[in-house]
């Protein structure tokens, strides 16, 4: 285990310090956005709902092609450095429309400082991942935290200059897939996280500091 | 009102038809990813936007019309022969000139099995197979025996079949069968994986040439009805996945000794290919892909309706009214509608030209595509060399890993074929390019993999 | 003495809470009464008890007037709620005080695989003189409990009602007869296996043929769930009872356009008003065949006299049943003899013989054949078109072999058939030559083809395109956010695409012009019956106004399309619902048409093919008369099945409720376009019956695949060819007979 409580304090000083994370929204593609659906200090909201039906908060309407598109919030937050010029303007694709302040959540929390325990597999190229195909049915079915894995696993597909890579686990020891830090077919940069594995034998370990995240979080 | 063009492409392509705009004298304008910021394309377009993929039609059309754009040229991959696109442009409410060949023409020839049958009425011989997608392993038995029989008829020995998905493409979906008693299974099993991938379930055999070269016929054609070729190219030596590595124009060598005449055989596929341009009012440059045997027999594969990455040796290797040729300004010009204003007489073909595709694979290992920094790109100026290259020389480029890390392209001309192969061999030996992978290791570059197969150009070889 | 006093006085608390429920407080001040009657009740032991008896006296005269006068002022809503009130006699309350004895089958209060539904043998006897005969039932309803949760109110499960087939075999293994009990406020809309709609879909499937009488009885009659055990030879129905499409409150939901929350009382109490629910309603519609009388304010679980009533009524109408099976002049005697309560003049034994069986199979199919019949609107005369009076002189001719010739010669029958079925092809276009050959290929006979002859170019202009095509736009597909597919540019979607995401395989709706222009032969559809129109046979106020103005829009007379075709000339007989008209829903035009339509491919012999373009279940502006299109649709599917039919359903878009439960859902082959979403009850209504919200997939084909409820999943853009080769690889040798 790569985490001691001592550590773990600093870490969580940090985020008491900065508790929330700032989400860039960016145009997905080109257009004109001819309408803001928020302005500045709006609280938004991401998806809802037992299965997440329901959707986020309406952020502004991106007009290409004759097709009005609704671009909606995926983080709960609060709107901020809304570019209200952008408004009627032919923008490009990937410009800054608005920013979200997320307040970051106990889980949140928890799967940042994860990422100094787990052993963490990160992204060798930047390219895009899914799951390999056997790993996403097993967690769907059991979820996470409860799929082992061991070396030599197929654990994810790498689509890398119109190919597809497999990337197995070559550490020795058998792991606990627990965490999942990238969303399928997005593009990943290099070096970012994308999965992070518990050793089967220090789970008790980190269940201890996940209950001390929460103990402290809460208070 | 002056015409405008969008350039819906990227790299080395995209500063060719920039340069081919600038010199007819025509505005343009560029789009690039994200990824591509680097690119010398974006550095040299002076109007430019960025887009989300250079497959976004719906960018692509925005960007046009934002711009007040005229015409768009698709150059090659990406949306080039995609009908649909094709179709989109010219339809729409306000609609853009296509600088490529018709929709029907982009539609009907590329679709192989359709092209095939086409092929086949006009007395164009084609790959002895199949030209209806089969659906059920009685009916594929049957045709492969069928195969068999003709194939023997024709004097194949040793026959083996292809059987291939039709949706398939590019390696994909194909599976070779020695002999009919594998027909069955090996069809059930492909024509599952068809379903599943393409969900298509329609296969087709042929039978497989052993060893063969592979040629090429450029086309240009107008609105006007007029039709000219601009020779063979011979696009042989390529990857193990089928990608061309090393390209010659002419298709045929003076220097090398042959089974047949090739002079005839030169005639016969540039003439079938006309025949074929004709039939589908093929009005753009187009390159006829073909089969030839060392016995001198030649099968028609497949036709690619846009311009091709190699066009320029045949550019370099004719002679307008002894003048030199620009097969992207001829492309762009027909477009617009324009007359020829030669014809066949007019073309002569003088010289012998060849390009290198310098590409970022690691030819040990299975040719994979290498990502990484380009710290180190040079090579020596002569008067016989052009470099098409979006990597600048000025500074650190990272390879995107979207797209095929081809680098640049080498284009070398020659009096005759010694002349072409000392220069060549000069060529390799001087480019220098340098560069790291995000592992830190050295990256690997095919220019050694070049060097090897310099000594194969022209020859005939087994798949 | 005193006790006794006590006990008569909770007698009256009882009814003044009963009274109370059902009239509301302020009804004669009944809300008073039964304060005082409390307190009364509290100091019992307090009041002197010589005043306690004129007390009683006093306070059950009152009510016994309150009674009386809320007997005559009883309103439609009122009804339904008697017989959702907790005091109501229930299934149980039967058994115990109809039957002589009984014992319950696979149940013993909650330990029971759906409490909702009771099984149970039982005699019933009669006295004829001095003799007593016991006959053995079986009986077969729902339990609603007297409050108790685990009953659900009778709202049977998918396995509740699978239980009740089971046992409905079980009686015909033993013959005999089946008395049903109905107290339902409708099926548990819970998809799970069996499945909501397709087990009473197969319920009514098995129940057409059942060949022991089935006898029912109503009391809360809730639409599906009623006709899951419904479909019978004689529909008795309680006289304070209700039987309707639709609870009033979801009626009023309906109406009032209520996405959440509760609609209005006063709209509450005109649908139910509105909806024809009551006994003499449904008689007059001709959807029973006769009331029970009920005691004031209706039967309780102490009406010892309702219960003696009932238990006369359901042995007659047993004997009328199978009397009917035997000769006529025997049911007239019956039938003009006095038999009462004490005592009966005949015994008639229940048994059936195999010819009698036939006949009680025929008459049940006749009775629902009439069913609704007097409502249809057609024009008469002579200009109908050819495909109606074939289907109607076949259709004569088939009976007429089925009661003539079948009884003296099996033979005969048989000879008769042949011929017909050589006439019919002949007129009617047999499978043409070119098929035969494709259809060589797939059964495996090797056919010499010269390779590299080329076929046919085919041309694009034969492809119909939607008028959705003509706009230079694009649109975003839904599930663009989970599968990142590209904007679709609209020309391409609705023509080349057909209306398919070519990224993620969503199928966007598309209008029914399209299946009929491109699924069938160019040329080959020929519509018939288009002029039967759907009416207002309940006068049901704004009804005839909302058909005017679908009539108006569709250039349509109802909601389902019936008409001939080809596909790869293959003849086939269809039909197909249509979202256009009131949403694809089913009322008697619809249900006579595809009766009709199915009948003609019969007698035809020609594969038929229900396309649903979308249903959104059985109309509820024609109440009961739409629900019995349930039974009377599914015994026509059945007997075009049995008879060697190949029936193939196709649902599309959203296809929920009555059809898919009965003449759908009973299909042999099941198939359902990608997207579409197909099920029993929408998600709103299972939030209101279960108190569970259901995941957004819930009705996803994928999930009915997975449920067992369908038989594949098609992609719209290779229907055509799918439905080509399902002809001929389920379709037998000839396309027919199985």
């Amino acid at each position: 285990m790569k985490i001691d409580f001592t550590q773990l304090t600093q870490f969580l000083q940090r985020f008491k310090a900065k508790p929330y994370k700032i989400y860039p929204i960016f145009t997905p593609h080109t257009g004109k956005i001819i309408e803001f659906k928020v302005k500045e200090g709006d609280e938004v909201k991401g998806p809802s709902g037992k299965w997440l039906e329901k959707p986020g908060t309406p952020l502004f309407v991106l007009e290409r092609e004759k097709n009005p598109k609704l671009i909606r919030a995926h983080y709960d937050g609060l709107a901020q450095n809304v570019r209200i010029e952008l408004l009627n303007r032919f923008v490009e694709a990937g410009e800054l429309v608005l920013e979200i302040r997320h307040p970051l959540t106990q889980d949140e929390i928890i799967s940042e400082i994860l990422l100094n325990a787990l052993l963490v597999i990160r992204a060798p190229e930047t390219a895009r991942y899914i799951l390999s195909s056997e790993l996403g049915k097993r967690l769907e079915k059991e979820g996470l935290g409860k799929v082992i894995v061991k070396e030599g696993d197929e654990l994810l597909i790498m689509t890398f200059m119109k190919r597809e890579t497999p990337i197995f686990l070559k550490e020795k020891g058998q792991y606990i897939i627990y965490q999942i830090y990238f969303k399928p077919f997005e593009l990943v940069q290099a070096g970012e996280p994308l999965l992070g594995l518990c050793p089967v034998e220090d789970l008790p370990h980190l269940e201890k500091i996940i209950q001390r995240i929460k103990d402290e979080w809460s208070l | 009102m002056k015409d405008k063009v969008l350039i819906a492409n990227r790299g080395e392509i995209a500063i060719r038809i920039m340069e081919a705009c600038e010199a007819l004298g025509l505005e343009y304008v560029a789009v690039y990813t994200k990824e591509d910021e680097e690119s010398l394309h974006v550095r040299l377009a002076k109007k430019k936007y960025r887009i989300s993929d250079y497959r976004d039609m719906n960018d692509l059309l925005a960007v046009a019309d934002e711009e007040k754009c005229t015409a768009i040229h698709p150059g090659y991959g990406f949306l080039s022969e995609n009908y649909r696109f094709a179709r989109r442009v010219v339809k729409r409410e306000r609609p853009l000139i296509w600088i490529g060949p018709s929709w029907e023409a982009i539609r009907d020839l590329g679709n192989k099995l359709y092209m095939k049958k086409v092929a086949y009425q006009l007395g164009i011989p084609v790959i002895p197979g199949s030209i209806e997608p089969i659906y059920n392993e009685i009916e594929a038995e049957l045709k492969a025996e069928e195969i068999l029989e003709l194939a023997q008829e024709e004097g194949f020995q040793e026959v083996s079949f292809l059987v291939k998905a039709v949706a398939g493409g590019g390696g994909m979906g194909i599976e070779e069968v020695k002999n009919l008693e594998e027909i069955r299974p090996v069809f059930r099993k492909l024509r599952a994986y068809a379903k599943r991938l393409f969900g298509d379930e329609g296969i087709i055999i042929e039978i497989k040439i052993p060893v063969f070269q592979h040629l090429e016929v450029q086309i240009l054609g107008s609105k006007h009805d007029e039709y000219v070729h601009f020779g063979t190219r011979n696009c042989t030596i390529q990857s193990p996945f089928r990608q061309k590595r090393i390209e010659l124009a002419p298709g045929f060598c003076e220097n090398i000794s042959y089974e047949f005449d090739p002079k005839k055989v030169e005639e016969e596929i540039i003439q079938h290919s006309l025949n074929l341009a004709k039939h589908f009012n093929y009005d753009s440059v187009g390159t006829f892909e073909w089969l030839v045997t060392p016995e001198g027999k030649y099968y028609l594969m497949e036709v690619n309706t846009r311009i091709q990455v190699e066009n320029e040796i045949s550019a370099k290797i004719s002679f307008i009214k002894n003048k030199p040729v620009n097969l992207l300004k001829e492309q762009i010009k027909v477009a617009f509608g324009e007359k020829l204003g030669y014809s066949q007489r007019d073309i002569e073909f003088r010289g012998i030209s060849l390009e290198f595709r310098l590409i970022a694979e690691d030819t040990k290992r299975g040719f994979i595509p290498l990502s990484g920094v380009i710290t180190k790109f040079d090579y020596r100026d002569y008067p016989w060399l052009t470099i098409r290259t979006h990597v600048p020389k000025d500074k650190p480029y990272t390879i995107p890993t979207q797209f095929d890390p081809n680098l640049a392209l080498a284009i070398i001309y020659g009096e005759n074929f010694n002349d072409l192969m000392e220069k060549s061999k000069r060529f390799l030996n001087e480019v220098v390019i340098e560069g790291k992978t995000f592992k830190g290791e050295p990256l690997a570059t095919n220019i050694n993999f070049l060097k090897e197969k310099l000594s194969d150009v022209y020859k005939f070889l087994a798949v | 003495m005193l006790i006794e006093l006590h006990k008569k006085l909770k007698d009256l608390l009882e009814l003044a809470v009963y009274i109370k429920d059902i009239k509301g407080e302020d009804f004669s001040s009944i809300g008073n009464l039964y304060e005082n009657l409390l307190e009364f009740y509290h100091n019992f032991y307090e009041i002197p008890p010589e005043r306690i008896s004129s007390l009683i006296n006093d306070y059950e005269a009152t009510l016994k007037k309150i009674l009386l006068k809320a007997e005559e002022t009883l309103n439609p809503y009122e009804i339904v709620k008697i017989t959702r009130h907790p005091q109501r006699f229930t299934l149980l309350d039967i058994l115990e005080n109809v039957y002589d004895s009984y014992m319950e089958l696979g149940g013993d209060g909650e330990l029971n695989i759906d409490p909702a539904i009771i099984c149970a043998k039982a005699l019933i006897s009669r006295r004829v003189g001095d003799e007593v005969y016991f006959h053995q039932v079986m009986v077969i309803g729902h339990e609603k409990g007297h409050g108790e949760e685990f009953r659900r109110g009778g709202s049977a499960a998918p396995w509740g009602n699978e239980k009740a087939l089971r046992y409905m075999k079980m009686a015909e293994t033993e013959g005999i007869p089946i008395h049903f009990y109905i107290f339902t406020p409708g099926a548990y809309p819970i998809e799970d296996y069996p499945g909501a709609a397709q087990q009473i879909a197969r319920n009514l499937f098995y129940m057409s043929k059942l060949s022991v009488p089935t006898i029912s009885f109503i009391s809360e009659g809730g639409s599906g769930g009623a006709e899951a055990i419904g479909l019978t030879d004689l529909r008795l129905m309680a006289e304070k009872g209700y039987y309707s499409v639709i609870s009033p409150e979801g009626a009023a939901a309906i109406e009032a356009k209520l996405k959440d929350g509760r609609p209005p009382r006063e709209l509450v109490e005109k649908m139910a008003k509105a909806l024809k629910l009551t006994a003499k309603d449904n008689l007059q519609l001709g959807t029973i065949d006769r009331i029970i009388p009920e005691p004031p304010l209706g039967a309780r679980r102490k009406d010892y006299d309702f219960f003696k009533r009932l238990k006369y009524e359901m042995i007659k109408a047993t004997d009328e049943v199978v009397l009917q099976t035997r000769s006529l002049k025997m049911f007239r005697k019956y039938a003009l003899s006095k038999q009462t309560p004490e005592s009966f003049s005949y015994f008639v034994n229940w048994e059936l013989s195999e010819d009698e069986k036939e006949i009680l199979i025929e008459n049940r199919y006749k009775k629902y054949r009439e069913m609704t019949r007097w409502a249809i609107l057609e024009p008469k005369g002579f200009f109908k078109s050819i495909a109606q009076k074939g289907a109607q002189l076949g259709q004569s001719i088939a009976y007429e072999v089925k009661y003539r010739v079948l009884k003296s010669s099996h033979k005969t029958f048989k000879k008769f058939w042949e011929d017909l079925a050589s006439e019919s092809s002949l007129l009617l276009k047999p499978v043409s030559d070119p098929i035969k050959t494709v259809y060589n290929l797939i059964v495996g006979k090797k056919v010499r083809t010269k390779i590299r002859m080329p076929g046919e170019i085919e041309s694009e202009s034969d492809f119909y395109v939607s008028p959705l095509a003509l706009q230079d736009k694009t649109v975003t597909c839904p599930q663009a956010e989970k599968y990142g597919c590209p904007d679709l540019w609209v020309p391409d979607l609705y023509g080349e695409f057909c209306g398919v995401c070519p990224n993620c395989g969503y199928h966007f709706p598309l209008e029914y012009h399209w299946y009929i222009n491109n699924l069938f032969d160019k040329g080959s559809v020929k519509t018939f019956n288009d002029e039967i129109s759907s009416g207002n046979p309940l006068n049901f106020e704004g009804y005839a106004e909302k058909l005017k103005k679908a009539r108006e829009e569709t250039g349509l007379n109802s909601a389902l399309l019936s008409f001939e075709a080809k596909i790869g000339g293959i003849s086939i007989v269809a039909v197909m619902l249509v979202a256009d008209f009131r949403q694809g829903t089913v009322g008697v035009a619809e249900g006579e048409k595809f009766i009709r339509a199915i009948e003609l491919a019969k007698i035809s012999r020609r594969p038929f093919i229900a396309l649903v373009h979308t249903t959104g279940g059985i109309r509820i502006h024609e109440g009961t008369m739409g629900v019995v299109q349930m039974p009377r649709c599914t015994m026509a599917v059945r007997d075009y099945v049995d008879s060697g039919g190949l029936y193939i359903v196709i649902y599309d878009n959203n296809s929920y409720a009555g059809p898919v439960a009965s003449f759908l859902g009973s299909a042999p082959y099941q198939f359902a376009l990608k997207s579409t979403r197909l099920g029993f009850a929408g998600p709103r209504v299972i939030f209101e019956t279960t108190g569970q919200p259901v995941p957004p997939d819930y009705h996803s084909v994928e999930n009915a695949l997975k449920r067992g409820h369908i038989q594949g999943i098609w992609d719209r853009r290779e229907l055509r060819k799918k439905l080509f080769f399902a002809l001929l690889t389920m379709g037998g040798p000839n396309l027919y007979y199985r």
